[in-house]
């Protein structure tokens, strides 16, 4: 055993010492000398002479003791922590089982909040990589219902006249764009910007420049910046890119600079060029630009916001119904990028924090028995004189170890878990490029595991601190492990983990039967078998552009239908989750003949009951038979409907069922012409059945179909070729050989609708994935909790089931009366559970699609689950308690 | 007559002392006490000195100091040398050995 010795306590301590110390060692030479026969006095006098300069020699001393102290200090004070952590390690050694349940649960709970954390990190907590980002925003206008608009260039202009809060703002916008580079075509992502689109996000390029004056007036050459990933993909990151030219269509396009990674904005261009070179649009409703801001030093969202609502309601009150646009917003930039999904990684974020204080509630449990196996060991060493405090210091040293072991492997799941996010949905995650375990998650990780060290090891020492010493030395020799206090710990941390299981589990629950509502949503389309192949819009202006654009579709419809297995072809402007289709206003006329102007038509859409509401859509013949849409009335198109007759229509079922509820509505003639600028009327031929193409969750659209033979459409997006099929794979290679045969400078990608379909449920089969997975775990965690506690119950009352067996009873009694306990047991978490996850869940609300917080299918599902498992994990510890040969266990206690 | 210790040779004190406390486990008197009747009178230490050398000995983990009671049961701390101090001790006087031999051949030499 170690010498216990003890140290001075202060500097004051010290200084009195040395004066001890000098004051006997002058008094021995006094008294020698006055052996000698000096008086005592001159004696005295003398040994203080003989002594020399007692000041000098304290400061001398003081200096170097007090340091010697404090390093004596130090390294007694690390000596300890190595005893203790030797001793936590033997302890370990000596039960392997604890050490490795306990550190793994760690690991689980630490894992799963270290990579939710990462995420968040990544997402919402770094800063966009701008200059002073906080001070960017994002400003939209509001229309009569409060729903967000993009601006219309004299809107824009206002504003950026009138704002006294934002020190500059620009438009941006983004489409799909053409590009041919030395010879091979791409599409990519473009953006036209003003001028002060770049000033505002202070972005620097990486190599060249942005755009010049020259450069940013109408008609100018096209002079583009490019995105790092063009520069990577195309140019091999070679600085010779600028100054070199790319083609979009006939026009030559000139790189002058390249952007940082990182700094895209929006995140998926790759192009940004002035948009100066083509002219301003003057109407107020022409909603096509986005807007972001500056704001002055000083200024808050919030004034903002304030002043931008301002300026555009009395540019409404100003201009009246000429602008849709009554009321403005500013939003800070970066809750613009990442925006809704801060309400779903806050739920994952709760979730994962509910499954660490599960993993905690496990390894206390965990440690309350084998707190309860070492009670005799720690009343020992209490009574040897052993200080709490000592004791404490050593569980705490424990539980930290454990909690390092816990880290560690946390640490790896949540790297392993960071990298299998990426590879479920980068494109769920805003700022995915960004995403890495840098230093604070790990400094997150480290307080997390400190943080659950210390509750753990608090936890332990506070039944330590508190426990009876004698009761527990006299008792000790007639029961291992424990009396009736330890039961009630344990069983009520295994109920808060149940409790907090059934949370997850509902909410797993819930997520499930609101995501299989959802899948199972008919969507008025077929989606089996289909495949969707999209290149950028052909626009076909004029007579020689409509003729171009319908030999060009009608030809590769009729190459798709030769090839093996297509059963039917169709030609669209959108596709089902691609968005791109333009909605608004329509007007319904009397007859075909009644032409209106397109100055007229702001005016006549005042009148109600002659204007409607529709998404414009363009379609082919085959189009309806192909997505399997049934004719409720008349009919499609057919090859009669072409350039020279009469303009037709076909409406979908929701649009005849709001427009026309009690009338046929084949024949009805309406103009569309504010969408595609084309003034002809059409009359209505047929109505086909509806369709869920934005979101499943969504009621479906009133929708006008017009022929892309006869209209020239209004997508900036892309056109769609569909093809329904046997097999999707074959078709998809087949078709891509010979579409490319008909016009080989046509990009295009190949889809199929499930994937398409699958991919707009991301954010819900993330959630569903996230919660399932963290669910599971919880319940293993829980079952090993029951089962421990019951195997603990059976160790602790086998002497008196022992007798039960000895006066005569059964087995199956004995499995019953410990099944009994684990039942209770369950129920007991299974209520608390259901309690708190009525509150928690009410989170998910706006995730479940026509599924109640409340829902009572999930709610007893999981109620069966919990009890079944509760049984299971009982059943083991009862079986072998009825098992026990009673003399034995007789003789042992 | 008297010398400080600055005047003898740097480390000199600490040698006498580490030697002194080789004999037995003593309080600072007596190590003072030791060395004077071990030097037959020519050594007589500033008690100052002394006291710095058996701090700073104590600092390098050359000795260690306890209280405990003098012969006349006085509170007094008491030092003793440590194995580190052993070896310090078996170094210097050494040292300090051939140190001598050399500077007395240099007198000689006169």
């Amino acid at each position: 055993m170690r010498r216990a010795f003890r140290l001075p306590g202060t500097r004051h301590r010290i200084e009195r010492e040395l004066d001890e110390e000098v004051r006997f060692h002058v008094e021995r030479r006094a008294k020698a000398l006055e052996a000698t026969g000096l008086s005592p006095e001159e004696a005295e006098a003398e040994a203080w002479r003989k002594f020399g300069d007692v000041q000098d020699l304290r400061q001398y001393c003081m200096s170097i003791d007090v340091a010697h102290l404090q390093r004596a200090r130090w390294r007694e004070r690390l000596d300890i922590l190595g005893q203790d952590f030797r001793f936590a390690l033997r302890q370990f050694r000596r039960a392997p089982g604890f050490a490795a349940v306990a550190a793994v649960t760690l690991a689980l709970g630490i894992g799963a909040t270290t990579a939710i954390f990462s995420v968040v990190n990544g997402v919402v907590l770094r800063p966009l990589p701008f200059d002073h980002s906080d001070q960017l925003v994002e400003l939209w206008g509001l229309d009569a219902k409060g729903d967000q608009l993009h601006f219309a260039d004299p809107t824009f202009d206002t504003l950026a006249a009138s704002s006294h809060t934002l020190s500059a703002v620009a438009e941006y916008n983004e489409y799909g764009m053409s590009i041919v580079n030395h010879g091979e075509v791409s599409r990519v992502n473009a953006s036209g910007v003003t001028k002060q689109f770049f000033n505002i996000l202070r972005a620097k390029p990486a190599i060249g420049r942005f755009f010049d004056p020259d450069e940013q007036r109408p008609g100018a050459p096209m002079a583009v910046v490019i995105s790092d990933g063009l520069w990577t993909r195309q140019f091999g990151k070679s600085p010779g890119v600028i100054g070199s030219t790319m083609r979009s269509g006939t026009e030559p396009i000139t790189v002058v600079g390249v952007l940082r990674p990182g700094q895209e904005l929006p995140a998926d261009v790759d192009i940004w060029y002035a948009r100066e070179r083509y002219p301003e649009n003057d109407s107020y409703t022409a909603h096509n630009w986005r807007v972001i801001g500056r704001l002055r030093p000083g200024t808050t969202v919030a004034q903002a916001n304030h002043d931008v609502s301002t300026v555009l309601r009395r540019l409404h009150d100003a201009v009246g119904d000429a602008t849709w646009t009554f009321d403005g917003s500013a939003v800070s930039l970066l809750d613009e990028i990442v925006g809704n999904f801060t309400i779903l990684l806050g739920l994952a974020f709760a979730a994962s924090g509910v499954l660490l204080l599960i993993a905690c509630a496990n390894v206390a449990s965990l440690g309350v028995a084998r707190m309860a196996a070492r009670e005799e060991e720690m009343a020992v060493r209490l009574a040897i004189g052993a200080g709490r405090a000592r004791l404490a210091q050593q569980l705490l040293v424990e539980t930290s170890t454990l909690s390092a072991l816990g880290c560690v492997g946390g640490l790896m799941i949540g790297a392993a878990g960071v990298r299998l996010l990426l590879l479920l949905r980068p494109e769920l995650i805003p700022r995915v490029g960004e995403l890495s375990l840098d230093w604070r998650v790990l400094v997150f990780a480290m307080a997390v595991s400190a943080a659950t060290a210390i509750a753990l090891g608090l936890a332990a020492a506070s039944r330590t601190a508190r426990g009876d010493l004698r009761a527990t030395l006299s008792q000790s020799q007639r029961m291992q492990g424990g009396g009736g206090a330890s039961y009630r710990l344990r069983g009520s941390l295994v109920v808060v983990q149940l409790a907090m299981t059934v949370v997850l589990l509902v909410a797993a629950g819930l997520l499930a039967k609101s995501f299989v509502r959802e899948v199972t949503i008919d969507p008025g389309f077929r989606t089996r078998g289909m495949v969707v192949a999209s290149m950028p819009f052909d626009t076909g202006v004029g007579a020689n552009g409509m003729a171009r654009r319908t030999r060009y579709y009608d030809d590769i419809t009729e190459r798709a239908r030769a090839i093996p297995g297509v059963t039917g072809v169709g030609v669209s402007d959108a596709a089902p989750f691609a968005g791109g289709s333009s909605n608004g206003d329509f007007l319904i006329l009397s007859n075909a003949s009644v032409t209106v102007t397109p100055q007229e038509m702001e005016t006549l859409f005042r009148d109600k009951a002659h204007t409607g509401w529709a998404t414009y859509r363009l379609a082919s013949p085959g189009y309806f038979k192909a997505l399997g849409m049934p004719v409720l009335e008349g009919r499609v198109f057919d090859d009669g409907d072409r350039a020279g007759t009469p303009d037709v229509a076909v409406i979908n079922a929701s649009l005849a069922k709001k427009q026309w509820p009690n009338e046929n509505p084949i024949g009805k003639v309406v103009n569309f012409g504010n969408i595609d600028g084309d003034m002809t009327p059409a009359t209505i031929v047929g109505v086909v059945g509806d369709t869920r193409e934005e979101d499943l969750a969504l009621d479906p659209e009133p929708a006008i179909f017009f022929s892309y033979r006869q209209r020239p459409g209004s997508s900036t997006g892309d056109m769609y070729v569909i093809l329904s099929t046997a097999a999707e794979a074959p078709t998809i290679r087949s078709a891509r050989q010979t579409f490319r045969l008909v016009r080989t400078d046509v990009p295009m990608r190949f889809q199929t609708i499930e994937d398409i379909v699958g991919r707009s449920m991301g954010s819900q089969r993330f959630m569903l994935l996230l919660v399932g997975v963290f669910g599971a775990i919880a319940l293993l965690l829980a079952t090993l909790g029951v089962y421990s506690v019951i195997s603990y119950v059976v160790a602790q009352r086998g002497r008196e089931l022992s007798i039960r067996v000895a006066l005569g009873a059964s087995a199956s009694e004995i499995v019953r009366l410990v099944l009994g306990q684990g039942i209770t047991l369950s129920l007991v978490g299974a209520m608390v559970g259901v309690a708190a996850a009525l509150g928690a869940v009410r989170a998910l609300k706006h995730l479940l699609y026509q599924v109640s917080t409340t829902d009572p299918v999930a709610f007893g599902a999981v109620l069966v689950v919990l009890c079944a498992v509760g049984l299971m994990a009982s059943y083991l510890p009862a079986r072998r308690a009825a098992r026990l040969p009673p003399m034995d266990v007789l003789r042992a206690g | 007559m008297p010398r400080d210790a600055s005047d003898l040779l740097h480390g000199t004190l600490d040698v006498l002392v580490l030697k002194t406390l080789s004999w037995d486990t003593m309080h600072g008197y007596a190590i003072a006490e030791w060395i004077e009747q071990r030097g037959q009178g020519e050594l007589v230490i500033v008690d100052a000195a002394l006291y710095k050398a058996l701090h700073r000995l104590e600092d390098a983990g050359a000795i260690s100091s306890e209280w405990g009671l003098s012969e006349n049961n006085r509170r007094a701390r008491f030092y003793s040398l440590t194995p580190r101090g052993r070896a310090l001790l078996r170094a210097e006087a050494a040292t300090w050995k051939r140190y001598a031999v050399a500077v007395g051949r240099i007198l000689e030499t006169g």
